[in-house]
């Protein structure tokens, strides 16, 4: 196991323990021959022979596809293979943040939250160009490095966590809090797995809250699963109204009207914060008064449906752009002649009343009236 | 059975219209386009609504458009609709849908939205509506019929509509020739009701009048004479024709 202190691993030198976890060790690690320092990940192969085979080889097939990837917003692996009942993949050090560790710290920047989120997703677009999947997007396997760039870890061996989570018909892979409803559903998975997950970061990044939160995992998954998002403006402010629709369609329950590419969806970030430097910096002043108003709104708002799904929940939240205030007082304490009046049903319409109000029909009835008694008149008269 | 009692946590629930202005196939244009056709309906219906005064509407945010609660004015909300779509024309795909029913208002506070059936059906009427159109339901048909009777000819049959949750609805669409229609066609009946009473009582008249002759038999009799002529003459043109 991955607990025993080792002095080398492979041809790496072990040089001091940089984290661990349930199922491995991370090193910092000297590569003797290419002289250069490396995080060397080790994982716990399993005691089974027949799983431990299988683990090994999906580890390798992993390990392979990763190692191909090369792009600024990746980890670069070096190297992987095996030894005694580790297998180990050396990687590039990173030094840096990770992004939970800074959410932790406060509210990221807006900008900054988009910039991470777009570099994430430019590091994704990559990986599924390249057939890899990473199904396990979340905080803390987001680096953030010097001058603003962006790494995402864990590729290849995202498979392989101890945080898959085990049900009862198998293994899902994943974190349940950033996990995509077909992930939890336990469906297979495809990159757009990945873009759910990405929003979720995204959406916790812009309103600093615990979008799918819940007391155990199966409300955690349940959360994924039917929750509806409420707009991440209704919660931050400052967060333009393009932004909620990149969230709300990289959130979206269905893969198929979901972003089909994480590229669309960096791009659709490059001009949410191509908007966002258009219009900073705000005179202070402009700035506080909005907050100002839009704080007024209520942070626990529902979520608006779309007209398709209404007829399973009706709930629809007031408009933020437009004031209702008077209607709403009327409706809150309504007088008596207007509380009955709101609460009368259309009434079918009777003869009478359609005599003395319906124009026509009173133009009919009085023409025939006028020639009856006429008729009569030349009758009888 | 003692009536229920009153429960004080029970929403009151209103009556009202409700306008539902969908933008048609929404959740998947792009975000740009979203963010601008989003920019443009609050804009629609900024103008849209100028007309109504603010204690009679209540706006609502629907994830791929917006909900217009019109409060005791159906034949306002009605008007609203068409000049929103109206104001559409640049490049605006909207569907709408329109219902009367009941809604109330929800959350702690009741001032975080509004909820109910009435919100259901227009949202379901405006699922089944095309850019550009507006259906209506049979309650609202009704409810504009209350308001100011006759005023609902110009809502016709536009079909009836099975939604996702096997609920039948009854649609009506507005048309600018009904109103028309139906005012010639109750002047045509005021005309035939002219002839009819006035005919009815002339022939009375000419038949009752004992110094004059009998208007009827007269009548009959010139028919008579008329046919035994007419017989005449044939045979003889008959004849002719034999030689």
């Amino acid at each position: 196991m991955a607990t025993r202190k080792q002095a080398r691993i492979g041809r790496y030198k072990i040089a001091a323990e940089l984290g661990r976890g349930a199922m491995g060790v991370v090193y910092k690690a000297k590569d003797p021959v290419l002289d250069r320092t490396v995080a060397l990940k080790t994982i716990g192969m399993g005691e089974d022979a027949s799983g431990r085979s299988e683990y090994q080889a999906r580890f390798f097939l992993e390990a392979k596809a990763a190692g191909k990837l090369n792009h600024p917003n990746i980890i670069t692996i070096h190297d992987y293979g095996e030894e005694g009942e580790l297998a180990w993949m050396a990687m590039e050090l990173l030094e840096g943040t990770e992004l939970r560790a800074r959410m932790q710290e406060g509210q990221v920047p807006l900008a900054e939250a988009i910039d991470i989120a777009q570099q994430v997703a430019e590091g994704l677009g990559y990986a599924h160009e390249h057939g890899v999947v990473h199904r396990d997007i979340k905080p803390s396997n987001i680096m953030l490095m010097k001058r603003g760039k962006v790494k995402i870890m864990d590729f290849g061996i995202a498979r392989m966590r101890a945080s898959d989570l085990k049900t009862s018909t198998g293994v899902v892979l994943g974190t349940p809090r950033y996990m995509s409803p077909e992930q939890v559903a336990g469906e297979p998975v495809d990159h757009r797995s990945d873009i759910f997950s990405l929003g979720t970061v995204l959406y916790e990044m812009l309103t600093r809250t615990s979008l799918f939160a819940g007391n155990d995992t199966p409300q955690i998954l349940h959360n994924v699963q039917a929750f509806q998002p409420v707009a991440p403006s209704r919660l931050n402010p400052e967060v333009p109204a393009m932004l909620d629709f990149v969230v709300a369609r990289a959130l979206k329950k269905e893969p198929d009207v979901r972003y089909q590419d994480a590229y669309e969806m960096a791009a659709d970030l490059r001009a949410c914060l191509a908007e966002l430097r258009g219009r900073e910096p705000e005179p202070e002043g402009e700035r506080s008064a909005t907050k100002t108003i839009k704080l007024d709104a209520e942070p626990t708002r529902v979520v608006a449906p779309a007209a398709g799904a209404i007829g399973s929940d009706t709930r629809l939240p007031l408009s933020a752009r437009f004031d209702c205030t008077a209607a709403l007082d009327r409706l809150v304490t309504p007088g008596r002649r207007d509380a009955a009046r709101l609460r009368r049903a259309p009434r079918p319409v009777g003869l009478a009343r359609r005599l003395l109000r319906d124009p026509g029909q009173r133009l009919l009835f009085t023409v025939a009236l006028a020639a009856a008694v006429a008729g009569g008149m030349i009758a009888f008269g | 059975m003692l009536p229920p009692m009153p429960n004080k946590n029970e929403p009151a629930t209103f009556l009202a219209s409700v306008v539902f202005l969908k933008i048609h196939e929404f959740a998947r244009r792009p975000v740009q386009e979203q963010t601008r056709l989003r920019a443009q309906l609050e804009a629609v219906v900024a103008v849209a609504a100028a007309g109504i005064a603010p204690a009679d509407r209540v706006v609502l945010d629907a994830s791929d458009g917006i909900a217009l609660v019109v409060l005791g004015a159906p034949r306002a909300a009605l008007a609203t609709a068409e000049r929103a779509l109206a104001a559409s024309a640049a490049g605006l795909p909207l569907a709408v849908g329109i219902n009367h029913g009941a809604v109330a208002l929800s959350g702690a506070k009741k001032r975080d939205g509004m909820t109910g059936d009435g919100i259901a059906v227009a949202a379901s009427a405006a699922e089944f509506s095309s850019p550009g159109r507006v259906l209506a339901s049979r309650a609202f048909r009704d409810a504009i019929a209350d308001e100011s009777p006759g005023a609902e000819a110009s809502l016709v049959p536009a079909g009836t509509f099975t939604d996702a949750g096997l609920r039948t609805h009854e649609l009506y669409t507005p048309d600018a020739a009904a109103p028309g229609r139906r005012r010639r066609r109750l002047n045509a009946l005021a005309a035939a009701s002219v002839v009819l009473f006035v005919g009815a009582g002339i022939g009375m008249r000419a038949s009752s009048d004992p110094r004059q002759p009998r208007f009827l038999d007269d009548t009959i009799a010139k028919v008579r004479q008329s046919t035994r002529d007419s017989q005449a003459f044939l045979r003889g043109l008959v004849q002719k024709a034999k030689f």
